[in-house]
């Protein structure tokens, strides 16, 4: 029941309900397993035509387009658009940098994640949550409406301990699902290794990528005093520093570039990359920003 | 560069700590508070902008940590006292002489040649090493000892302080004389040899001074070793009034004119403008062309002016300033009241009746018989006549006057004198005395005459081989000369012949005009006379007061009591301008303190100066005595510490 409670936290039931008028959006078409509400590139057997061809011994004789044999006394198969459904995960980063912020970036990921998620089970998606520090086991797929308590639940599992560096989980998460899809990575992206080969893992894998960089409000504008001993809470790096009006304008300058730097290099290849910070309530991003990114309509 | 080490052992081994307490307190202080943060990724991204290579980083990481040991590094060396020889101290006794005369307040060295003299002593005086002793003395015409030999630098600074300019003129001997006092002590001669009284001491004698002296004639070094630093520019320009007077006009008695004399000791030809003020209203103004080293004169007619005091100021003074300005006083003109008492004396008849003397004193000229007569008592009483003069008569009682006896003594006992002596040789005359001044006798007989007695307090004025024959003595506040010698005697035979052929003499009459002005007050400082600057004046009373107030041109009122019978001596005329001359119950008089010194006035400083054989060559350049680099090092360590206080207000960086 607590964890009822919890999801309850994790999206309103207002929410909810908007949610539901929602769907998750590919650009690209992906074949999927089962058969959804999509069309898939594989044709198949559904109503919509898609095209002729040559007849070949061995092709089921129910597609043969007898109108088309009687008129030019040649056999033509029909073939018709199948339709799949969609694979939809959300990569969250779990790292301990996660946990800063109010609410912490981790929860906002949740919340992210529980939202695109339900749009995804609502219609039928097949939809998985994966964390970077995973272990190699799958994390199960849910689809459908019943499934939406549990993949809450395994939501809100997830705590903010884990040390994979951000290519190592992507490398993992890609070696884990072969298959195409949407991939939501939701991280703050502070990774002294760079984010750039993690994504190139992705890319490799041409899935329809968006990147939701969570940052803290104490990130995107400190407010720190005196002489300081910063602590990295995941490497116990210190850098030393006195706060000061300067050394606070370099640092947003720092931001600046390093934000621009990861929106230009998603830009340049076709990735969604999505600035979001943790003080703009979830229910605005999925319904301001994601729609007009064309993520869910 | 040299260095003078300033602190004891165990003082640098304490300044010594101060960094290690400093690097102890910066670790200390650097305890930065931890703050645990996402990602250090971002600030270290920052930092690294600032650090551009590493060594830069860590002195800015530690930049209080050096500019701190910078501050006491640099106090440390400002300690060392470090600076550039100059002009050396050689010796360990050393005595300066400060020329403080008139020239010395010249500005053509900033900001007066006397205060650059101080700035250089005191330069040498901080450069002195522990345990050599120096003596400050500053001299005009005077010499004055401003601070004994001492090893105290602090004293030997507050001595040097103390040296105010003056306006007098300059005399290098006695300060000389003051500075070998140590150096060349007396030789005893009690002994049937020569013993010296102590050991000599030498000592270096630092002369600063323009050398607008005289040179000192008769002066012997000894162990003085002199070194001479002029102070001055070779070419200063300078226009002094030399000469400023009133006079009466020859053709109209009543009209006054005033005369002043301007010398220009630049070597620009000057166009200089002169004004004349009375009661220091402007009068007159006028412009003297004149040439360089010329002298020019003018003249001003002042109308009938009856009183009143005319100053003199010219406007291109150039740079010494106490001779641009001359006071001279008018008095209203006085005349002596003289009585003369004679059965008949042709020749002091004619004596007091020449202009000069009509001039100066109002003569009454009466038969002995008039000493009989009340009008004489009462005239006598009441102070009428200044000087009485008997000639070959005597009065019953002295009067309360000046008197002059010529062949009787006056009466009572106070006078004696011996019988006739013929022809007496004059062998001395005391020309110090205002009577006799400029008054040879060499060429005077007399017949006979008698030989003094001189009362005690008295002065012999004329002595002959056999004894005084004129003297002069107080009586009170009066004073009674007598000349034993007759002018005109009677014989035996009740004929008048002529004692002595002193009346054919040319000092005769200038004996007479001595007498005047001396017994009638007249033609002395306070009938408009100027008198130089540090001169005595001996001021006398109308009255018999006691006391006599001076008011100075500062308005200082110096009271003066009697010194002698007759007069009062007024020392203080350092300043210049008009003093007043208070007594109660009298109109007040006045006199003038003017430099009128040419040769003070010409303020070129020379290159060397004579003294005794010696001649002194002036020090050719002055390397400022030592150039200290302290001071500069304190400002730069006060700067290093303003750069640490901002830099930890605005932690502008690391």
């Amino acid at each position: 029941m607590s964890n009822a409670t919890q999801s309850d936290a994790l999206l309103s039931p207002e929410f909810l309900a908007q949610l539901e008028r929602m769907e998750l959006v590919s650009r690209k078409i992906f074949r999927g397993r089962m058969k959804g509400e999509r069309r898939s590139p594989r044709k198949g057997h559904s109503v919509e035509f898609a095209d002729f061809r040559n007849y070949v011994p061995g092709d089921d004789l129910r597609f043969i387009d007898w109108n088309t044999y009687a008129r030019l006394d040649r056999l033509f198969l029909k073939i018709f658009f199948e339709e799949e459904d969609l694979r939809f995960y959300s990569l969250i980063d779990a790292s301990a940098s996660m946990s800063f912020g109010t609410p912490s970036k981790l929860r906002y990921a949740q919340q992210l994640a529980a939202a695109l998620g339900f749009i995804g089970l609502i219609r039928g998606d097949r939809v998985r949550i994966e964390t970077l520090g995973q272990r190699q086991t799958r994390s199960p797929a849910y689809r459908g409406r019943q499934n939406v308590w549990r993949m809450q639940e395994q939501l809100l599992a997830i705590e903010p301990d884990q040390t994979t560096s951000l290519t190592t989980g992507v490398k993992n998460f890609c070696i884990r699902n072969p298959g195409k899809g949407i991939v939501v990575v939701i991280s703050d992206l502070m990774d002294k290794e760079g984010y750039e080969s993690a994504f190139k893992y992705l890319l490799s894998r041409q899935m329809d990528i968006y990147v939701i960089h969570v940052l803290s409000a104490e990130e995107l504008d400190p407010e720190i005093k005196g002489d300081l001993r910063l602590v990295d809470c995941e490497d116990d790096d210190v850098a030393e520093i006195t706060a000061s009006a300067p050394l606070l304008k370099r640092y947003q300058k720092t931001l600046a570039a390093f934000v621009e730097g990861a929106r230009e290099f998603c830009a340049r290849r076709g990735m969604n990359y999505l600035l979001a910070n943790n003080q703009v309530p979830v229910e605005q991003l999925i319904s301001g920003y994601l729609r007009r990114r064309g993520l869910v309509r | 560069m040299t260095t003078i080490n300033m602190l004891a052992p165990w003082q640098w081994a304490l300044l010594a700590v101060i960094p290690a307490v400093i690097v102890l307190l910066y670790f200390l202080k650097l305890k930065r508070q931890p703050l645990e943060v996402p990602s250090t990724y971002l600030w270290h991204k920052s930092i690294e902008d600032l650090h551009v290579n590493s060594i830069w980083q860590r002195l800015r990481r530690n930049i209080l940590l050096f500019l701190q040991l910078l501050f006491i590094g640099i106090l440390a060396f400002a300690f060392l006292r470090p600076g550039w020889r100059g002009t050396e101290l050689t010796g360990d006794r050393f005595i300066f002489l400060i020329d403080n005369s008139a020239s010395m307040s010249a500005t053509d060295v900033e900001p007066t040649r006397l205060d650059e003299a101080k700035r250089r002593v005191s330069e040498l005086i901080n450069q002195m090493a522990t345990g050599d002793v120096a003596m400050i003395v500053s001299f005009s015409d005077a010499a004055r000892v401003d601070q004994l030999f001492t090893d105290n630098r602090r004293e030997l600074l507050r001595g040097l302080e103390a040296i105010r300019p003056t306006n007098r003129k300059t005399l290098l001997g006695e300060a000389l004389r003051v500075a070998a006092g140590l150096a060349n002590p007396g030789q005893s001669a009690f002994e049937i040899s020569d013993t010296q009284v102590a050991e000599p001491l030498p000592a270096t004698v630092y002369i600063f001074s323009d050398g607008r002296f005289p040179s000192v004639e008769g002066f012997s070094l000894g162990n003085l070793e002199p070194k001479f630093v002029p102070i001055g520019d070779d070419v200063a320009p300078n226009v002094a009034i030399t000469a400023f007077s009133t006079r009466r006009r020859e053709d109209q008695a009543d009209q006054l004119q005033a005369f002043a004399r301007l010398t220009n000791t630049g070597v620009e030809p000057v166009a200089a403008q002169v004004e004349l003020y009375r009661d220091e209203e402007l009068l007159d103004a006028d412009q003297v062309e004149l040439d360089a080293g010329d002298a020019g004169g003018v003249v001003f007619d002042l109308g009938e002016v009856q009183t009143g005091v005319l100053k003199l100021r010219t406007s291109s003074g150039g740079a010494l300033a106490v001779d641009d300005e001359a006071w001279t006083v008018i008095d209203p003109p006085t005349q002596a009241k003289i009585l003369f008492v004679t059965p008949g004396n042709d020749a002091l008849e004619l004596a007091f009746t020449t202009e000069s003397a009509e001039e100066m004193a109002e003569v009454d000229i009466v038969e002995p018989g008039y000493l009989e007569t009340d009008e004489y008592r009462a005239r006598t009483a009441e102070g009428y006549y200044a000087l009485v003069v008997y000639d070959q008569c005597q009065p019953k009682e002295l009067p309360p006057a000046n008197t002059l006896f010529i062949g009787t003594l006056p009466p009572g006992q106070t006078w004696t004198a011996g019988e006739p002596v013929e022809a007496p040789q004059i062998i001395d005359v005391e020309t110090a005395h205002p009577l006799m001044q400029l008054i040879d006798l060499g060429d005077v007989k007399f017949a006979e005459t008698r030989v003094l007695e001189v009362p005690s307090g008295g002065t012999s004025l004329i002595d002959s081989h056999v004894g005084p024959m004129f003297a002069i003595a107080p009586r009170g506040p009066y004073e009674d000369a007598v000349l034993a010698a007759e002018i005109y005697g009677v014989d035996a035979d009740g004929e008048r012949f002529a004692n002595t052929d002193w009346p054919l003499r040319l000092s005769f009459p200038v004996f007479v005009l001595n007498a005047i002005r001396y017994f009638g007050d007249v033609g002395t400082a306070t009938a408009g006379n100027t008198v130089q600057p540090g001169e005595t004046v001996h001021l006398r009373s109308a009255t018999s007061a006691d006391s006599l107030a001076v008011r100075t041109p500062s308005g200082k009122q110096v009271s003066l009591g009697r010194e002698t019978s007759e007069t009062f001596s007024f020392s203080g005329t350092d300043e210049l301008g008009v003093y007043l001359i208070e007594e109660p119950d009298q109109p007040v008089r006045r006199f003038a303190v003017n430099l009128f010194d040419p040769p003070e006035s010409d303020i070129a400083k020379t290159d060397d100066v004579q003294i005794g054989y010696v001649e002194v060559a002036g020090e050719a350049s002055w390397e400022g005595a030592r150039q200290e680099l302290w001071k500069v090092l304190l400002m730069g360590a006060l700067v290093v510490l303003c750069v640490e206080w901002y830099i930890y207000n605005r932690r502008v960086y690391l």
